[in-house]
């Protein structure tokens, strides 16, 4: 089991590899659907540093956060995936979800050094592994805002890295 | 009376939300013993300790807690009023504020409702309960069942027609087939499939839905058997990264059909959490 500590290195992302067990822990990113596109916006326009965050070496959790506690939802839904790319060569080191990506998403993470990971729809279990919740932007959002929360020791398995995926039969 | 509907319901809104039935936990045990493949079984382990943990805490399997779908059973004897559906619609409220359910009631006029920009009703008891199913039974009670459904295996649902040239195999290929395709995209494997097959629409995805309330995991008719063996062929495994699990089992339920070439199909490939139903006696004669 390799230990992943936020925010990742760069060696750290070159040293994983398909297949491998993770856990990991710090702080990492929430967002899903609604409010992916709204940052990937603040980037474009040269805005990330309003989120009150730092995305180099981050993690994101594809999930909502909601007094229900944490899942992944899909990460192959077109407003999550396509945001993979951009978020990667922004900084973010780890995607974290569920379902199979598709090639191209596969070979952006590889060109940012960027490795995506599929986490168990485990809800109960997450909850006794998070410590800490907090919006970081667009509140308006309710649950599908961006938040930060502290885990310790979320499981995952690397389903994509260095252009491989652990969906290829 | 009042208070008791209420509450019965509130507590089994939780109780759906929560735990998996004995039949359920003993599949997956079954399913971790035969499980080869060392990713997909530490996948169903996780599950089940998920589950268990779930259980223990009163606290949702998952963070999509899901819309409540209610199927109402009627003994002879037994007289439905609308006083008790609006106690059973307020025992549903209750029972997702105390879960708690995810807030995610869409607020807004029908067309906020469909872009989503009416924004969210931070209340857990904003979610709607979908259309109640009625259907008699023949022990005398008012019985009903909680059923809570996820937004995965609606995206990847499918109710459609089947020519069945008058050749079943032909519709267990097509269901066999579907399975297979939503089952890899759904990411929340291994599936239970539930399944109708009717007349029409309605009375298909009807069936679906009561599949899942007769369904049991240790008795299986030979065409579920044969469906969940034939998709699970596939090696699509537990979260898709491969094993024999692809599929616990098929819930299948076959209504009266019609005097023509074609059949309407409805496959739900319901995850890893679902069937979340619990069941509660509210009334007996």
């Amino acid at each position: 089991m390799i230990q992943l500590t936020t925010p990742i290195s760069e060696e750290a992302a070159s040293s994983l590899q398909v297949g491998d067990t993770v856990e990991i822990s710090g702080y990492i990113l929430c967002g899903r659907d609604a409010v992916l596109p709204r940052v990937l916006k603040m980037i474009e326009n040269g805005r990330a540093s309003e989120l009150g965050v730092d995305l180099r070496g981050q993690v994101i959790f594809h999930t909502a956060v909601s007094p229900a506690g944490v899942g992944p939802t899909s990460s192959n839904k077109l407003e999550i995936e396509s945001s993979i790319e951009p978020l990667s060569k922004a900084g973010i080191k780890l995607h974290l979800g569920k379902g199979e990506l598709h090639r191209e998403t596969i070979e952006a993470l590889a060109k940012y050094n960027a490795v995506y990971a599929v986490i168990p729809p485990v809800t109960a279990l997450l909850g006794s592994k998070t410590s800490e919740a907090k919006v970081l932007a667009f509140p308006e959002l309710g649950m599908e805002a961006l938040h930060i929360i502290k885990v310790d020791r979320y499981p995952a398995i690397i389903g994509a890295a260095h252009g491989r995926s652990i969906y290829e039969k | 009376m009042k208070n008791d509907i209420i509450s019965l319901v509130r507590d089994t809104l939780v109780e759906a939300g929560s735990s998996f039935r004995e039949d359920k936990k003993a599949a997956y045990k079954r399913a971790i013993a035969a499980e080869t493949n060392e990713k997909a079984k530490w996948v169903l382990q996780t599950v089940l300790e998920n589950a268990e943990a779930a259980e223990k805490n009163h606290s949702p399997l998952c963070d999509d807690t899901g819309i409540p779908h209610l199927v109402l059973e009627i003994g002879p004897d037994c007289a439905l009023s609308g006083r008790m559906l609006d106690d059973i619609r307020e025992g549903v409220r209750q029972g997702l504020r105390k879960l708690p359910g995810r807030p995610m009631g869409i607020m807004g006029d029908d067309s906020r409702r469909i872009d989503q920009s009416g924004g969210l009703n931070p209340d857990p008891a904003g979610v709607e309960p979908a259309p109640i199913l009625i259907r008699r039974c023949e022990e005398n009670v008012l019985r009903l069942h909680i059923l809570m459904f996820g937004g995965g295996p609606a995206i990847r649902a499918k109710t459609y027609r089947v020519f069945h040239k008058h050749n079943t195999q032909l519709v267990l290929d097509e269901i066999v087939a579907w399975a297979k395709e939503s089952v890899a995209q759904l990411g929340c494997s291994p599936c239970t499939l539930a399944v109708g097959v009717g007349r029409s629409h309605f009375e298909a995805t009807s069936l679906m839905l009561q599949a899942q309330v007769d369904g049991r995991y240790d008795k299986q008719s030979e065409m579920e058997a044969e469906i969940t063996r034939r998709v699970n062929e596939a090696n699509i495994g537990p979260l898709g990264l491969g094993g024999n699990t692809s599929v616990i089992a098929t819930f299948m339920k076959v209504g009266p059909q019609r005097a023509s070439g074609v059949r309407i199909v409805c496959v739900r490939p319901t995850c890893c959490f679902e069937p979340r139903i619990a069941t509660v006696d509210l009334e007996q004669a």
